[in-house]
């Protein structure tokens, strides 16, 4: 078969059965791979009603028909479960060599249920599976973890997926590594996963992808080969990596220290990658088939945390754990990025979770009667260092705060007070993006994210960001050079609706949204043509957006089913209320608030969502080719807006 | 007389990708696979470090001098040592004679096979074309060495400018 392995791995961990499930050439063609795969199974298989760490509840593993091929970045994998931080649709994905790994042994997806009575970590050997056990390696950092089962199985040439200390206690944004580093980092699987007793999935593939066109697919890859060289944003991804960003942010006030509160500020760039790089860079990483390897190798050389080392950073990574919390010493947020990725958290959760906490305790909605005597003073760097191993360990009230920011909030019963600083939607903290000035499609990307949490990653319309580096790409995509302009309303509806749509393509495709929307050296033309080469199908440019479409309305309506809608289409209110406060001398967003009420409405314009309830609408479901879920929604419609419904708080988990 | 190109490895370079790996894959089979590639790139995930592996295009080859059967042999005019398959009987002496692991046997059919540095291809090798650190380069020898040179001398400079003892 061309392009897809055709089969999916199927695994119950309750009674150690293991299926092979042949994928058919209509299923494969209406949701192709990776994020795809992963929400269709998720929206079918798992209730909304279940208890994320129920058994049956599924956690996906997916790839996409290009991954393990020559096309750019195309090694990543998307992990999908119901989100145990969330409870509402969840899923991430990571780079690293692991999800070609995993085609080359043969599969397109490994969906994992039931639960093992011990620890057990998977071996895909090409077509051979095995459950194996892993008493030995339960408690350990995936660094260790990961040289434990490549000396056991006798091969240091095989990827592994592993969760840290934090899945296992069940930390509600615990996530997934593969290859140690690389971290499928939000929504919380790495609990979803440890509940399940399964350590890890170690993969060895000794076959290959098939391709359809190979001359044809050889010269699209030479050809975006040749684009990358002379690419504006890859040479800054490869020099400094993404905390090039850091700068910027600072610039441009969006870096968000002490939780918001601070747009910019001075200190902020000594984090930044041209810092970095001058200092504790050991090596440049690239994950697989990459062009950009904007991967970094930290080792700290100086201060109390000399000697250690690990993957990262990166600007999302990093900054919660360090200007979001008030530290700006670099060794001191290295340090804090090796401990999650030691302890396996998200370290957007962790840092949002503990700048929350710090400005509960700033406004005295804590105390140290509460924090169990840790004085959460902004840039205690002892203090921060210190709740991170509590949260993972789950120790007092690091046990608190390891639910998240908003279900500690209720834990600690602070009520809409303690939830205005949370700085979630839908449950999920933030990243490190102010939206304040920073770009109105942007921000509306961050209210309407299918996985919530404000989430840059869902709509990242970027041709709105890096719109001035390519000169005249908003003409030749949006017909129209206004929308390069970031606050201004015109386009915005249609930059974030196209934006959303070919964004879920990609991460279908599992492919580096680096190469599709930081920069834009792959076009959505040039993915169609490797697609089409490949897979040795002719899907269309209309094609390639309706299927985009068709899984951002999938996961949308999962939600819907939850009765979450337009209430929760928001922002924090901080953006909306509060105007930008000046940081640094020449910061350019000082005075602004970020008109969410202004600019939702061109988005669902295009996306035809009910403007009574916010749920995807019957006619474009169907049209989509969503009866099934058209059914499901039906009822659901008039309870959306009983009185009792309306009264319930906007959060949600 | 002029000089042939050769395909110099920088290992510093490496970040690991295996862009290279599929870029040859694909040129040569017309599929993707790493076992397919006549190029490989080891990599040690815990510590970040990465190694590629390809041809050093000897020019006293061992693979060549190995060789029962004349399969792998030097070719004068490139300079370099290649394998004709109808020749090779998969004895696995090439691959085992070659200091470097590069040369590889096929699954499918048990034969040897190695870097051919993409002959008659007008850019160069696939593997040093897309190669985005410059940790592969494909060069002629002296250029190489000059580079080489240089950037020693640079270091020096670096480190007299930075005040250190040389």
């Amino acid at each position: 078969m061309n392009g897809w392995s055709g089969k999916r791995l199927r695994v119950n961990l309750t009674t150690g059965k293991i299926t092979s499930e042949a994928l058919s050439y209509e299923y494969r063609r209406k949701w192709i791979g990776g994020r795809g795969m992963n929400s269709e199974v998720i929206y079918s298989e798992v209730p909304t009603h279940l208890d994320p760490f129920d058994p049956e509840a599924r956690v996906c593993f997916g790839v996409g028909p290009i991954s393990g091929t020559a096309a750019p970045s195309s090694g990543r994998v998307t992990v999908s479960c119901k989100s145990p931080l969330t409870g509402g649709f969840g899923d991430s994905n990571m780079g690293g060599h692991w999800g070609a790994e995993l085609k080359f042994a043969g599969w397109d997806q490994i969906i994992v249920q039931g639960k093992a009575k011990k620890p057990v970590y998977l071996w895909i050997d090409d077509d051979k599976v095995e459950i194996r056990d892993a008493n030995h390696l339960w408690g350990k950092f995936p660094r260790e973890a990961d040289t434990m089962i490549k000396q056991e199985l006798g091969d240091e040439d095989i990827h592994i997926v592993l969760i840290g200390p934090a899945g296992e206690n069940l930390v509600r944004f615990a996530c997934t590594f593969n290859d140690v580093y690389r971290a499928a980092g939000r929504t919380g699987h790495g609990a979803v996963i440890g509940s399940k007793n399964l350590k890890g999935i170690a993969v060895r593939g000794s076959g290959v992808v098939d391709i359809a066109r190979p001359k044809e697919f050889f010269d699209v890859c030479n050809r975006l080969r040749q684009t990358f060289k002379t690419d504006p944003m890859t040479k800054f991804l490869y020099e400094i990596g993404s905390l090039s960003l850091i700068n910027v942010a600072v610039h441009d006030g969006w870096i968000g220290a002490k939780n918001f509160q601070e747009g910019a500020h001075p200190d902020a760039h000594f984090m930044s990658g041209e810092e970095h790089s001058k200092t504790v860079l050991k090596h440049r990483e690239g994950c697989f088939s990459c062009p950009i390897c904007c991967g970094r190798f930290t080792e700290i050389k100086e201060g109390p945390y000399a000697g250690e080392s690990g993957g990262g950073p990166e600007y999302e990574h990093s900054v919660p754990t360090g200007p979001r919390v008030g530290v700006f010493e670099p060794n001191a947020i290295w340090h804090n990025m090796i401990l999650t990725n030691n302890y396996g958290m998200d370290g957007i959760e962790t840092g949002g979770t503990i700048a929350t906490a710090m400005e509960w305790y700033q406004r005295g909605l804590i105390t140290t009667k509460d924090t169990g005597g840790l004085e959460l003073e902004w840039g205690n760097q002892e203090v921060v260092s210190k709740l991170i191993g509590m949260m993972a360990m789950r120790e007092g009230f690091g046990d608190v705060l390891a639910d998240g920011a908003s279900r500690a909030a209720d834990r600690l019963g602070l009520g809409d007070e303690g939830h205005k600083y949370t700085f979630s939607t839908r449950g999920m903290t933030m990243p490190g993006d102010d939206p304040r000035g920073l770009g109105f499609a942007y921000g509306t990307g961050f209210a309407i994210g299918t996985r919530g949490g404000c989430d840059h990653l869902r709509a990242l319309p970027s041709l709105e960001l890096s719109g001035f580096m390519y000169p005249g790409l908003n003409t030749k995509i949006l017909g129209d050079e206004r929308p390069a302009k970031p606050t201004t309303l015109v386009g915005k509806g249609y930059c974030t609706f196209y934006e959303e749509n070919q964004k879920a393509m990609t991460d279908c495709l599992n492919v580096c949204c680096f190469t599709t929307h930081w920069s834009f050296a792959v076009l959505t033309a040039d993915q169609v043509e490797y697609f089409n080469a490949v897979t040795g199908m002719d899907i269309t440019e209309e094609e390639f957006q309706e299927i985009g479409e068709r899984i951002v309305n999938l996961e949308r309506a999962y939600w819907s089913r939850m009765l979450s809608g337009l209430r929760e289409d928001t922002i924090p209110e901080r953006f909306v209320k509060e105007p930008m406060p000046q940081g640094v001398p020449d910061q350019t967003n000082v005075g602004s608030t970020f008109p969410i009420q202004k600019t939702l409405p061109g988005y669902y314009k295009y996306r035809d969502y009910d403007l009574e309830t916010g749920f995807p609408s019957e006619r474009r479901l169907k049209m989509l080719g969503l009866d099934y879920v058209a059914k499901d929604l039906a009822p659901l419609r008039a309870k959306y807006n009983t009185e009792a419904e309306k009264k319930k708080k906007k959060y949600y988990y | 007389m002029s000089e042939n190109k050769v395909l110099v490895f920088n290992q510093e370079k490496c970040t690991g990708c295996r862009s290279c790996m599929m870029g040859c894959s694909l040129y040569h089979d017309g599929v993707c696979g790493k076992v397919t590639s006549r190029v490989a790139v080891v990599r040690n995930e815990v510590v970040g470090e990465s190694f590629v592996v390809g041809c050093d295009l000897c020019s006293d080859a061992p693979c060549a001098a190995v060789c029962p059967t004349g399969a792998c042999s030097m070719d004068p005019q490139a300079g370099i040592a290649k394998i004709n398959p109808a020749k090779c009987i998969g004895c696995k002496e090439c691959a085992m004679a070659c200091p470097f692991g590069a040369i590889n046997m096929s699954i499918k059919t048990g034969k040897a096979f190695k870097c051919d540095v993409c002959e008659g291809r007008v850019e160069g090798p696939v593997c040093a074309d897309w190669c985005p650190s410059g940790a592969i380069t494909y060069t002629t020898p002296t250029i190489a060495f000059k580079a080489k040179r240089r950037e020693k001398l640079n270091e020096r400079l670096a480190a007299v400018k930075a005040g250190e003892e040389v």
